[in-house]
């Protein structure tokens, strides 16, 4: 197993790094009811685990007694039917589900799924809890219909059903949802706190860490403590025991990332934006989002750039950025930003250099 | 002088008025009045045709056209003549072809006098001797003598020195000719250079045929045009453009001496060479003469309009007033095309010249001729061998293909498929019966006797099985029939069994049945093709139609060179029927149609065939591209709005914008503004499809098609290294494809994951972090550890996640990058194979707490029921795959037992877990009912098992264990 799952904290007691919002929130567990939840924050900061840390506390352990279905739904929108197929967690209390899985027809699966859910009151035998929890992965990536319908459900279903969301930012959920729900912010991990549980899983495994190969890690890390893990068990697997000045692997996909920045700075030509194009479209077919792409793309060119470009080229990224996400064909607005950088870069060079 | 031409007409008319055949046709007219009015001609022409050549042009047709007129009543006339058993005035064909069966004059005639002897006995009764005179000279040598005169008095104006007989050149080498050859050298097309000068020169505007009767051969690189410029200019002007040096070949254009094998061969015929400025020079010779003759031309009309009314009031005295305004009408709007105008005053009211020009006897069918033979001789050995011995022999002649009862004839509109059949069974003394998709064909009863009378398709039977027919033959010799079944792939919806009904009617006909259809591949037709004959029309080349159209043009003395006319047959794409629709409808506005026109004309028209994606790109990104009108690129680009935005976006970083010229500076910046366009387009298209806005379909092909082909037009170029240069087929239909398989991959991959219940990450997560984690784990060990342990630890940690085979191969297929080692570099194969087989063994024994929908042998989709169960997580009485799933997350937990849960929760689980195991055991004898296979897989791993909650469930589970012992052993 790896060690992220391994050594990741199953109650809200065991909890490392977010002490503080572990224990709010047992608190507001302890009396009978609790709000909606918006959790939000950076990935790897830990919101997952505190809402399945949360859930347990809530429903016991049964709430660990998760059972996956990956179903078709057959969803009747007027003249047609739809087909959508959904993956759904659940154990006896809970359900969990990523609506934005299904694209752009996810205002079906609020409208109608996750309506129909609600509605069911479970029965308990105690007749103790008189809700059961929806948690809903990735809402900031809910179409806007989806969440307006969202709002409608919250408010109905109160009674039997509580919604717990999770996301990475809160800008891109609407008002109206926020303002429903109590919103629990989940910072990114210290370094600090990274290198605090790195040692911990060190010590728990036996390990010899060097003196600062931890801090590196959790440098490298970019404070997502899931990321810092690991590329701290890569490690383990590249290279026992430990040197403190080891090489910590990237990942495939950012390493190709960069191999694309270079190749755009080293020239910058319609053959060499083709090229780009089919390294894109490699990226894309190995199911990389597209705006982790072009994030990335921009920091690697950033970090190869001179120092009067970079306000340009990241000012023309958000553009492209901002553009792909009302598009639909990824790789027309990642080829139209390496175009533009191009052009940019070129007639730079140019002025520069003549 | 227009009106003068239509008094000419005019004025008999009346006269046949006074004589009382008011009903004498006007193409009747036409001939006799010119006859008379002979005089006069001559001193007009010798008039006019020293102003301009329009008006010269017009005499001579004039003059000829009367003369075509009476060939094309020459066949009427001819088969009155048989009538009267005057054999000896037939055609050739028609000579040929009847001796084919000679008994069957008499059956031949009726139909034809029928339909002409409306119009041959008022022109008979006209007629001087003088019309059957000129009747025996062939067409040919009538166009030739008018061409010739035509020629004498055009060639004063010609200051090109077109010369005596350019006209008879330029038919000469008809075998040789063809713009095909011109394209030969297309592979070799992007290695060429550049023009040096390219767009330097200004190119002329010549007279439109100052290049008539001439032919080119173009060599090597030019000095500004590019080839296609140059071959487009010379068809422009009438000449003809070939690919190889030949005799015929007059010059040979280049502008350097590359010694290659076509300037070789012109040095041995002796070919003049010519440069791109002589070619120039030759086009604005012309156009000077032109200017001159243009000036006088305009003297000249002047002339004719002041002269005109002189004439017109002595004349329209006789004529209505309503005749005369008309008349008035015309000399202000015809001016520019007089010919034309009287053109149209003759074949107003006449048919329309598909209908007019209909090939009267088989031989005048343009192409396909060996196919009308093969339906001739089907048809005319039909009878011998299917009524007399037909019967004797079926047997033996089953798989004789020439003894099908029925023939298929298919092929494209316009190619002369009913025509054929109707002038083949016409010749051979059939009656043709036609049946076509205006009539309802549905099955017919099955009781014919009732249905006399009754629905169609009950008098078809009627008539295969020729009940009533055969006794009407006996007595009175009635005509053989025919069906002509037209239209079959037609047959739809309300022609219920249509096909099926067809097929039995041709095993039980006794008289030919002929089908017809367009696409012998049609799925309709599936059935049918294999009782009849098939024979498929191919499409006639442009030279013979070119031909054709030729003969028709001069009959309705319509002027347009060859040239021209091969364009229109290539536009009209073979269809016979189409080019002359066309050309009858360009005949209304001109009276001399050029290249130009023709291209001009079925660009627009273009839309009726379909224009490929390719071909749409190809021309928004040629050379040209820039010179296209808005809605020619709309147009274009709408001709398949989801393939022409991906094709361009597929191709157009290839262009060498002609703009940009050699700055690639200037070329990367608009392909920045080109890209961002594309970008554009696919936000509009967004709007359109998910808001259907389509409205903005416009805005959306201006921004994803016009703008980044108006940006980047120009030269296309290779990119790689040994790719050919031609534009490829959009790649992102078949990334997204891709990428939508290896996203549902990755879904599977994340739901074992998931039901592992180690992890509870998202997708996007599992792809971005865990992926290279993983793979590591996977491989890593493969490729360091001795076999045996390698292979342990390995499955193990496939085991833990629930991985599975698919899983692993997901994993490596989704971290491999071009241009990466393969993730599974390194690992022997005998390793590989041991995993394989190391997994498979452990599968006996393991626990799959796969989530996916396991279907039920014998249901096919999943009852609803079940989709209620689910609905309702708290029930247990759900699919057997819920229960597996449960089963796992008994063991699961009991096997937490050990570590970490506290006494507490263990005794309530203890609790959950009988009851569950209770619900459980009915459970398992359902599935040992329902699902006999689904079982072997989900035997307890039993794994971990420890304290007295273990013991429990394994005491419940041997109910089920036996189950599926007794499973596994089959």
């Amino acid at each position: 197993m790896l060690w992220v799952d391994k050594y990741r904290p199953k109650t809200l007691d065991q909890v490392i790094v977010h002490q503080d919002i572990a224990l709010n929130l047992k608190k507001l567990v302890t009396e009978q009811d609790c709000p909606h939840l918006l959790f939000y924050g950076p990935s790897g900061s830990g919101k997952k685990t505190l809402i399945m840390a949360l859930l347990r506390q809530v429903f016991g352990p049964g709430a660990e007694k998760v059972k996956v279905e990956n179903r078709t739904w057959k969803i009747d929108a007027g003249s047609r039917t739809i087909d959508l197929e959904l993956t759904t967690l659940s154990s006896a209390n809970h359900v969990e589900l990523s609506p934005s899985d299904v694209g752009f027809q996810d205002r079906y699966i609020v409208q109608e799924i996750i309506k129909e859910m609600a509605k069911n009151r479970p029965i308990d035998t105690k007749g103790k809890r008189g809700y059961k929890v929806l948690v809903l992965n990735e809402v900031d990536k809910l179409s806007r219909e989806a969440q307006h319908s969202l709002r409608r459900t919250m408010e109905k279903y109160s009674t039997s059903c509580r919604l717990i969301l999770c996301c990475n930012s809160s800008s891109k959920v609407i008002e109206a949802i926020r303002s429903r729900c109590l919103n629990v912010r989940i910072n990114a991990p210290t370094e600090e706190q990274i290198v605090k549980v790195l040692e911990f899983i060190g010590k728990k495994e036996g390990l010899q860490l060097p003196s600062g190969f931890a801090a590196r890690i959790s440098e490298k890390s970019n404070r997502s403590l899931r990321r810092a893990i690991l590329s701290f068990e890569t490690c383990r697997v590249q290279q026992y025991p430990f040197t403190s000045n080891q090489a910590i692997p990237p990942m495939d996909w950012e390493e190709y990332v960069s191999e694309i920045a270079s190749d755009i700075m080293k020239e910058q030509s319609p053959k060499r934006l083709f090229q780009v194009r089919g390294k894109l479209y490699e990226l894309l077919t190995n199911c990389i989002p597209p705006e982790i792409v072009l994030k990335r793309l921009l920091y690697e060119l950033l970090k190869r750039l001179d120092a009067e470009l970079k306000h340009e080229i990241c000012h023309w990224a958000a553009y492209y950025e901002h553009r792909m996400r009302l598009g639909q064909k990824a790789i027309f607005h990642l080829e139209a930003f390496v175009a533009k950088f191009m052009s940019i870069y070129k007639g730079f060079l140019i002025t520069t250099f003549g | 002088m227009p009106q003068d031409i239509r008094k000419w007409f005019l004025k008999p008319h009346e006269k046949d008025k006074d004589k009382g055949s008011a009903n004498a046709s006007k193409l009747a007219n036409a001939a006799p009045s010119n006859s008379e009015q002979i005089n006069p001609e001559p001193v007009r022409a010798g008039q006019e045709s020293s102003g301009r050549r329009k008006t010269s042009k017009y005499f001579a047709t004039d003059k000829q056209k009367p003369k075509d007129e009476r060939e094309t009543e020459e066949l009427p006339i001819k088969r009155k003549t048989q009538n009267d058993n005057d054999e000896s005035v037939k055609s050739k064909p028609l000579k040929k072809l009847r001796k084919v069966d000679d008994g069957d004059d008499d059956d031949f005639v009726p139909p034809t006098v029928n339909r002409n002897s409306a119009s041959v006995t008022p022109s008979k009764k006209l007629k001087s001797g003088l019309g059957r005179g000129v009747a025996q000279t062939s067409v040919v040598d009538v166009n030739e003598v008018d061409e010739d005169d035509v020629k004498n008095t055009e060639s004063p104006l010609k200051s090109n020195g077109r010369g005596r007989g350019g006209r008879g050149v330029s038919g000469a080498p008809a075998g040789g000719r063809g713009r095909g050859g011109g394209r030969g050298g297309f592979m070799n097309f992007g290695e060429r250079k550049d023009p040096p000068h390219k767009g330097e020169k200004e190119v002329p505007e010549g007279a439109p045929d100052c290049l008539a009767g001439l032919t080119f051969v173009i060599s090597g690189t030019l000095d500004s045009l590019e080839r296609e410029e140059a071959e487009d200019l010379i068809k422009r002007h009438g000449g003809r453009v070939t690919g190889s040096v030949s005799k015929k070949t007059n010059y040979l254009l280049c502008d350097e001496d590359i010694g290659g094998a076509k300037s070789k061969k012109a040095k041995d015929l002796g070919t003049a060479f010519l440069t791109e400025d002589g070619l120039f020079d030759i086009i604005r010779a012309s156009n000077h003469g032109k200017a001159r003759a243009q000036g006088e031309s305009k003297k000249s009309e002047e002339k004719v309009s002041i002269s005109l009314p002189k004439q017109s009031p002595q004349k329209t005295e006789v004529k209505s007033n309503s005749s005369a305004t008309k008349v008035a009408h015309k000399i202000t709007t015809s001016v520019s095309s007089p010919a034309k105008r009287k053109d149209q005053n003759i074949h107003h009211s006449s048919l329309p010249w598909t209908d007019k020009y209909r090939p009267k006897v088989p031989n005048e069918i343009v192409g396909n001729q060996s196919l009308i033979n093969q339906l001739h001789n089907w048809l005319a050995h039909w009878n011998e061998q299917f009524l007399n011995t037909g019967t004797k022999q079926n047997g033996k002649r089953q798989n004789d293909p020439s003894a099908k009862k029925a023939v298929l004839l298919s092929g494209g509109p316009g190619k002369g498929k009913t025509t054929s059949a109707k002038l083949v069974s016409q010749m051979l003394g059939f009656q043709a019966i036609e049946v076509n998709a205006s009539d309802s064909r549905g099955k017919a009863n099955a009781n014919i006797s009732k249905g006399i009378g009754g629905s169609n398709a009950n008098s078809i039977k009627e008539l295969v099985s020729n009940e009533s027919l055969s006794a009407k033959m006996d007595r009175s010799k009635h005509p053989k029939t025919v069906l002509i079944m037209d239209e079959v792939d037609g047959m739809s919806a309300g022609d219920r069994g249509g096909v099926a009904d067809l097929i039995a009617s041709i095993k039980i006909s006794k008289i030919p049945i002929i089908c017809i259809c367009n696409d012998r591949y049609s799925q309709k037709l599936k059935s049918l093709v294999n009782y009849c004959l098939l024979l498929s029309f191919r499409k006639p080349t442009k030279q013979q139609m070119a031909k054709r159209l030729m003969q028709i043009a001069n009959a309705e003395s319509l002027q347009i060179n060859e040239i021209a006319l091969e364009e229109l047959a290539e536009r009209v794409n073979g269809d016979m029927r189409m080019a002359l629709n066309q050309l009858q409808y360009m005949n209304l506005s001109m009276s001399v149609i050029k290249f130009d026109d023709i291209r001009k004309r079925l660009l627009s028209s273009a839309k009726d065939e379909d224009i490929s994606p390719f071909t749409a790109v190809d021309e928004l990104f040629g050379f040209n591209g820039g010179k296209l009108r808005m809605d020619e690129r709309i147009d274009l680009s709408m001709s398949d709005p989801d393939l022409v935005p991906l094709l361009i976006q597929e191709n157009y970083i290839n262009y060498r914008p002609s703009s940009a010229g050699k700055d690639e500076m200037k070329r990367m910046n608009l392909i920045a503004r080109a890209a961002e366009s594309i970008a554009d387009g696919d936000i509009v298209n967004v709007q359109i499809r998910r808001y259907r806005q389509w409205q903005l379909s416009q805005t959306s092909s201006l921004a994803s098609c016009i703008i980044p082909a108006a940006l980047l037009h120009g030269q296309r170029e290779t990119l790689e290294q040994g790719e050919r240069n031609f534009n490829r087929f959009g790649g992102w239909l078949g990334k997204n494809s891709t990428m939508g398989k290896n996203m549902r991959l990755l879904e599977d991959l994340h739901v074992h994951l998931l039901a592992s219940r180690e992890s509870c990450s998202g997708r996007g997560t599992i792809r971005l972090e865990y992926l290279t984690p993983i793979l590591k784990q996977l491989t890593n060990p493969l490729r360091l550890l001795p076999k045996d342990e390698a292979v342990k630890k390995v499955v193990e940690f496939m085991n833990v996640y629930s991985i599975n085979q698919e899983d692993f191969d997901t994993i490596v297929e989704l971290s491999k990058f071009q241009g990466h080692p393969n993730p599974l570099e390194g690992i022997p194969p005998p390793v590989k194979s041991a995993l394989t087989r190391a997994y498979k063994e452990g599968s006996k024994s393991r626990m799959v707490r796969a989530a996916d929908l396991v279907t039920l042998p014998g249901i096919k989709k999943a009852p609803k029921k079940r989709i209620a169960a689910i609905l309702e997580p708290s029930d247990d009485k759900i699919g057997e795959e819920n229960v597996d799933v449960l089963a796992g997350s008994d063991e699961e937990n009991s096997s937490d037992t050990e570590d970490q849960v506290d006494d507490a929760t263990k005794s309530e689980k203890l609790q959950t877990e009988l009851q569950s195991l209770n619900s459980k055991g009915v459970q398992v004898q359902l599935e040992l009912k329902e699902t006999k296979n689904s079982s072997a897989k989900k035997k307890p791993a039993g794994r971990g098992k420890g304290g007295s909650a273990a013991s429990a469930s394994s005491e419940k589970k041997g109910g089920r264990g036996s189950g599926t012992a007794a499973k596994r052993k089959r």
